[in-house]
């Protein structure tokens, strides 16, 4: 793979793309935000030119092995914006810049316009109308504009380590750091967007790389129904975006935050705003953040879009996109914040955001109780956390909405815990995905590795299959059978492994294949690793893609293996020392364990989400009380998952040749490693909860020194001086830190295979999962209930159902309709004046002089007729 | 001659000049012949464009009104002298712009050059550009005459040379879509003629422009001045339907549009380029230059019907995407789905609706060509047009895949692209007036989504295979190709405009929404004035 060479000497081009913030800084007048637009700009002009010079020097050995295929002109790109983005910030929190809502309007102008109205009994023009686009900044902007640029770089250096040692992607990686770029430039974009409609542009571009990135693998079908179902999932909730934007207008007059926030009370010419007709206004804008993050009822997109590479669910589905629906909700914080001019009466929008954040936060958790594939897992994780999220969110708009410093603080508070969780969760969850995506990899190259030392010879050319496969096929289907069925029929038990002669002697017995055949060819094929034995399940799958792909698979491609799925794996902490302590400080974080990343802001969002209902409102004891409930069952799946991977013995025999290999992969974890550990600590010393809630301008200690900071820290979280929150504190840990990983361990712990050791950051770990004893739950695990789960609660069938039934039908009716009798009538006149044109045609004598009697006839009785009428 | 005029007759008489010449060369020269037309037309249309461009960028488009002279004579740009015609019945050489048929001028100028481009292969190149030529002379006629009569004739001139693009160079029914494209549109244009006359008996008499024989004239800013232009309610009813039933069948608007599809599939590219670009512009143009300009007060009674239509022609169309099978047949339902908010942005009769109008038929006319480009060189190089019958696109034509998905994108609104400008837009004017009513067009951009996304799916993914795509039964075996320099240089040019002109729509939106403000505050105020009509 000649992924060990030295090539440190790469990093010379990002020092040379630091140059341009580093020269920005030292010459360009010292203001940061004037400069911001670069961050949107960069990568929106790297995009074509990576694309185009891909497509054009593909193969050519500078472009593959000094630029990568174009990940090094994007880790340029990368760097440029990381370097922008942290002038900006750096320039806020130190308090060298202060958010007075600081906007940098008019960048650009976009369209000009008037408007008509009815006032005092006449009709006027309001003059002067504009949409611009321009640069926005608070607390929100900062931290999300950290987010964005800190993990996009991680995860495009990430990426050069994880695509381009990849051949399938050979030839085809310029277009995936292109499109990388583009939709980091709608995320940054849409953080610095200074109005809601450019918002939403930058929004929609997301959404289109996220459907092209999905659709990497393009020749596959999965990865394409994939890509689809995320974009027309994503459409619906944008739809009503727009409509909410619409609404938006029509009462401001304006979609700038500047104007809309400055007093949301008051819409456009002074009106009073009218409480419902916001409130439906913010309700449309929560659909548009559904499906965006990925909430009930349209988080249908999320797991599937696992198909894309995995950096790219690092950054979309993790780190960047799916927040652009928490940030959206954040947004709507001014309309409701009655303290500073916000509109009464709209606590209502902050039980819906709690409560669909509460149902999908539980339902997200349960699922991912029984996903066997390690990015599916994460997927359902990254669900449910973000669904914590909203129901902070939702907490924090019911607070706000309220009078009173009491409540208003506790608004503050809230909403600080969801945006620092918003945070945490990034980190952490962009370094799951790339752990993930380290153990796909390396699992995949053992496979690949341990495929070509055995099987070369054992196998015939596979293209001389399909003969035995076609007949066995042909049978079933002019049977009606499914695989198993005919296993079945011929008294075999399908649900064992299937020795070689069974298959070959039933495939005869039933005439399928005559004695001449070579049912050898098939059964070959069908045994991968020549142990003599068929499993159904792979010969059901094999035939699955006989079926849907029209072609089968040949052997470089190993389809067999799934080196995601986690049954595979076991034991891999031995192998994987860096991959596997970032796994468990990122579920560490994710569980909420102590001190560590997420624990931080966890706490804040149940405990206050606990106090709305203390506060007298009685709806928010569901959210509430899901949340609680799922913080038990995170510490369930995060630990399940970190322990079927890296705990007990080997699954498979690949797992002996997995090793960790290229620095492109490792770097990453490691930083994002210490950020997970130890941002959230210190991050709460400064004040960041409170910053980011909008209470600070910077960040600072504003308790005295260090120590006097940790130990408000620590006093903050342990021993809160309100019993209800030690209560409900208390119980979270519990739940989250004892009783989910207690489970965990009971059913999937266990000690590494004998003489193989991990490092010991995680052995500890390894070896505690080993200590409880043991639990069996094959019963639970074949229960309907978990049967109804593995099919994602039936909910992704119920949708296809309705649009097969509905959709399709009523398509082809009305292209039906539109064929026989729209067009029918017209053919119709079309026939009837084919027999009269008969009778014309003795008209047509075939005279000149005939058709211009005929013309000045006709013409003179059609200007007679019109005096008649004009006198 | 002023510069206008020169653009406007140029390419109707070279054009009709390279035909003949073409005609009489003797056989033995014909080869090289052909090749000289072929780059003396495109000679000619980019010096065109060079023109057009000159035109807007010599002019301020943003005051060429100005308080109570809306539409009235003098208030064009370029506007040139009355040239007596005939002069017996009042017909008058007067043409002139203004940011209503500016733009439309400019794609005009722009797509003819363009769509030689993507065709310069065509068979029988020298007749087939020179009657793209002459094409373009027909449409900016259309576009700067000011006069009725001379706006009919130059209108129903433009349907010669696209019949006989269809007759000569179309598909394999090609007789048929050509008979009916010329019925269908002449018979509704007869209506509108209908109207036309109508309008005319009730024209004042102007000393020196109207008729010697009739005393009456067919000048639209003199008819737009004139007060009370048809005394009875009824007859302007009338009036306003007869030519509503012209325009709308050209624009196409459900019911009457059944004539695109089948025209679209049997055109050459460059046919479909222009008709979906430009063609279909007449019709909306033709509306607000001459339905509302000279009938607010009708139009205004009609607004649910318009609204209908509109809807209808967005929503209908939509389904009816979805059910296609064959992609270029499902591009011009789009249209047809595309142009029903045309209506809807001016029913809203806000200036911003309005200006969204104008901006979808100028965005359309950017993207809508890119569409037609991509259909014509898929069927060009994979001989086939049914969707799913090839797969794995993005392996064999990656240039073909990725304009195919920018148009597409494009064409189903996607922000920072042309398209999306307009919707908004419209959107924004429409809620404004209309309410929840917003949400039937809203929802249709989801049908919108699904149409292009699934033909996609079906086109460019899916092939099974990471090293070969799934090639249709027409190939017989030939190699698969991407698209040829030409397609590919055209195509990158309406790519690159669909995205400029999303990201910098000021470039055109401005003007537009001047003349929009101008049409609303001199024109419909005074109507809704008039029927006492309150929100």
């Amino acid at each position: 793979m000649g992924e060990t060479k030295n090539e440190s000497r790469l990093l010379l081009f990002l020092v040379a793309a630091l140059m341009i913030p580093v020269g920005l800084f030292v010459g360009g007048g010292g203001d940061a935000t004037s400069w911001s637009f670069i961050i949107i700009a960069a990568p929106m002009v790297a995009f074509p030119i990576i694309l185009i010079a891909g497509q054009i020097w593909n193969g050519h050995p500078l472009w593959t092995n000094t630029l990568k295929e174009g990940g090094i002109p994007a880790l340029m790109t990368m760097t440029i914006t990381l370097g922008m983005g942290l002038w900006v910030i750096t320039d806020y929190i130190r308090g060298v810049a202060h958010i007075e809502s600081y906007t940098v309007s008019h960048i650009l102008s976009w369209i000009s316009f008037d408007v008509m109205t009815h006032t005092s009994n006449q009709w006027v023009i309001l003059p002067n109308w504009e949409i611009s686009f321009g640069v926005w900044v608070d607390q929100t902007t900062l931290m999300l504009l950290f987010v964005a640029t800190f993990l996009t770089f991680l995860i495009c250096w990430f990426a050069i380590g994880y695509m381009t040692t990849d051949e399938i992607n050979e030839n085809r990686n310029h277009r995936f750091f292109a499109e990388y770029l583009l939709f980091t430039a709608g995320m940054f974009g849409m953080v610095l967007a200074d109005n809601f409609l450019w918002l939403f542009i930058f929004w929609e571009i997301m959404g289109l790389c996220s459907y092209l990135l999905i659709g990497f693998y393009y020749w596959k079908p999965s990865a394409a129904s994939a890509a689809k179902k995320a974009f027309m999932t994503t459409r619906v909730g944008d739809v009503f975006l727009m409509v909410g934007l619409l609404i938006l207008y029509h009462i401001y007059g304006s979609l700038d935050f500047s104007v809309v926030f400055d007093d949301p009370s008051t819409g456009v010419a002074g009106a009073a705003v009218d409480a419902s007709l916001l409130g439906w206004a913010l309700i449309m804008l929560f659909i548009g953040a559904v499906g965006k993050s990925a909430q009930f009822p349209l988080h249908v997109w999320l797991p599937d879009a696992m198909e894309g590479p995995t950096p790219v669910s690092a950054l979309i589905h993790a780190a960047t996109m799916v927040n652009a629906g928490l940030y959206l909700v954040a947004r709507m914080v001014p309309f409701v914040d009655v303290a500073n001019g916000g509109v009464h009466g709209l606590e209502d929008i902050g039980l819906l955001v709690a409560w669909v954040g509460g149902i999908t936060a539980f339902m997200a958790a349960g699922i991912a109780f029984v996903q066997n594939d390690i990015k599916k897992v994460l997927a359902y994780s990254t669900m449910s956390q973000l669904a914590y999220i909203f129901t902070g969110l939702g907490a924090a708009l019911w607070f706000f909405n309220h009078d009173g410093d009491a409540m208003r603080t506790a608004g503050i508070i809230v909403l600080g815990s969801s945006l620092f969780h918003l945070f945490n969760h990034a980190m952490a969850k962009g370094m799951l995905f790339m752990a993930s995506g380290s153990v796909i990899h390396e699992m995949h190259h053992a496979h690949h590795h341990l495929h070509h030392d055995h099987h070369d010879d054992t196998h015939s050319d596979v293209s001389e299959i399909p003969e035995a496969l076609v007949s066995l096929v042909k049978h079933l289907r002019t049977e009606g059978l499914t695989l198993r069925e005919f296993f079945d029929s011929l008294d075999i038990d399908s649900s064992r492994t299937l020795t070689v002669n069974e298959l070959q002697s039933g495939l005869v017995s039933t005439s399928i294949v005559d004695d001449s055949t070579d049912v050898e060819l098939l059964v070959n094929a069908m045994d991968r690793n020549g142990d003599g034995e068929i499993d159904p399940v792979e010969l059901d799958k094999y035939m699955m893609d006989f079926l849907i792909g029209g072609k089968i698979e040949s052997h470089g491609d190993h389809d067999d293996f799934d080196p995601q799925d986690m049954r595979n794996m076991g034991g891999l902490a031995a192998h994987l020392p860096v991959t596997s302590t970032a796994m468990m400080l990122g579920s560490m974080s994710i569980i909420g364990i102590p001190l560590i990343g997420g624990f931080w802001s966890k706490e804040g969002i149940v405990g206050h989400t606990w106090d709305a209902y203390f506060h007298g409102e009685p709806l928010m004891l569901g959210p509430a009380l899901l949340i609680l409930l799922t913080a038990g069952m995170t510490g369930f799946y995060m630990s399940r998952m970190w322990f079927m991977t890296f705990a007990g013995s080997p699954k498979s025999e690949v797992v002996d040749h997995v090793h960790e290999t290229t620095p492109w992969i490792k770097t990453p974890l490691v930083t994002l490693s210490l950020v997970t550990a130890f941002t959230g600590l210190i991050l709460t010393m400064f004040g960041a909860v409170k910053f980011l809630g909008g209470k600070y301008d910077h960040l600072e200690f504003h308790h005295g020194g260090f120590v006097e900071e940790f130990v408000y820290a620590l006093e903050h979280a342990f021993l809160p001086s309100d019993p209800n929150f030690m209560i409900v504190g208390y119980t979270t840990i519990l739940l989250s830190f004892i009783i989910g990983p207690w489970f965990a361990m009971r059913i999937h712990g266990g000690s590494l295979k004998e003489g193989s050791s991990a490092i010991p950051l995680v052995s500890w770990l390894v070896n505690l999962s080993s200590r409880p004893s043991k639990m069996d739950v094959t019963n639970m695990a074949e229960s309907s209930l978990a049967k109804a789960l593995e099919e994602r609660l039936y909910i992704d069938y119920l949708y296809e159902e309705i649009i097969r039934r509905t959709v399709i039908p009523f398509a082809l009716l009305s292209a039906c309709f539109d064929r026989k009798i729209i067009d029918g009538i017209v053919k119709g006149i079309e026939k009837g004046s084919q027999a009269s044109s008969e009778r014309i045609r003795l008209l047509t004598t075939g005279s000149a002089r005939d058709y211009i009697l005929y013309a000045a006839v006709g013409a003179l009785s059609i200007i007679f007729l019109l005096m008649g009428v004009s006198s | 001659m002023n510069e206008l005029e020169i653009l406007t007759l140029t390419p109707l008489f070279a054009g009709l000049l390279l035909l003949l010449i073409y005609e009489v060369v003797p056989s033995s020269t014909k080869k090289q012949a052909t090749d000289l037309i072929k780059y003396a037309n495109m000679g000619i249309a980019i010096l065109l464009f060079g023109l057009a461009t000159q035109i807007g960028l010599e002019h301020d488009w943003l005051s060429t009104w100005s308080s109570g002279s809306f539409g009235a004579q003098g208030s064009y740009l370029l506007e040139s002298d009355y040239t007596s015609l005939i002069s017996s019945i009042g017909v008058n050489w007067h043409v002139g712009i203004d940011a209503l048929s500016y733009p439309m001028i400019w794609l005009t100028t722009l797509l003819i050059p363009i769509s030689m481009l993507v065709q310069w292969d065509a068979d029988k190149g020298a007749q087939f550009h020179s009657l793209i030529l002459l094409m373009e002379g027909a449409l900016l006629g259309v576009f700067a005459v000011l006069d009725l009569f001379m706006f009919y004739v130059y209108w129903e001139l433009t349907l010669v040379p696209m019949f006989f693009l269809i007759l000569v160079w179309g598909g394999e029914d090609r007789r048929y879509a050509a008979m009916k494209f010329f019925i269908y549109t002449f018979a509704a244009s007869i209506l509108m003629l209908i109207g036309i006359l109508i309008v005319y008996f009730h024209s004042a008499p102007v000393a020196g422009i109207s008729g010697s024989l009739t005393h009456h004239h067919f000048d639209i800013p003199l008819l737009m001045q004139q007060s009370s232009l048809i005394s009875s309610a009824g007859l302007r009813t009338v009036v306003f339907l007869l030519m509503l039933i012209g325009f709308a069948t050209k624009m196409p608007s459900v019911p009457v549009h059944t004539w695109l599809p089948d025209a679209h599939v049997q055109a050459p590219t460059a046919g479909s380029m222009l008709l979906a670009g430009v063609m279909l512009k007449m019709g909306a143009y033709g509306f607000l230059r001459v339905a509302v300009s000279l009938f607010p007060q009708e139009t205004i009674t009609m607004i649910p019907l318009l609204v209908f239509l509109g809807m209808a022609s967005l929503f209908y169309g939509a389904w009816v995407c979805l059910g296609q099978t064959n992609l270029k047949r499902m591009v011009a339902y789009s249209s047809v789905s595309h142009m029903g908010l045309i209506f809807l942005g001016i029913a809203t009769m806000q200036p911003l609706g309005i200006a969204g109008a104008l901006f979808m038929m100028f965005a359309h006319g950017i993207i809508s060509p890119l569409l037609f480009a991509v259909c014509g060189a898929f069927k060009h190089h994979y001989h086939t047009l049914e969707i799913g019958s090839m797969r794995g696109l993005a392996h064999h034509s990656p240039f073909m895949a990725g304009h195919m998905m920018l148009g597409w994108m494009a064409s189903l609104g996607l922000p920072l692209m042309a398209g999306f400008v307009a919707e908004v837009a419209i959107m924004i004017a429409f809620w404004m007036t209309f309410g929840w009513w917003v949400l039937i067009p809203a929802l249709t951009l989801i049908l919108t989504a699904a149409y292009y996304l699934w033909s996609m799916q079906r086109t460019i993914f899916e092939s099974g295979d990471p090293h070969h795509g799934i090639l249709p039964d027409t190939m017989h075996g030939d190699e698969p190709r991407d698209v040829t320099w030409h397609e590919n240089a055209g195509m990158f040019i309406l790519g690159g405009l669909a995205i400029l002109f999303g990201i910098l729509p000021a470039l055109f939106f401005d003007m537009m929404s001047n003349w929009s403000t101008g049409l609303v505050s001199e024109v419909i105020i005074d109507a809704l004035t008039a029927l006492g009509v309150t929100p």
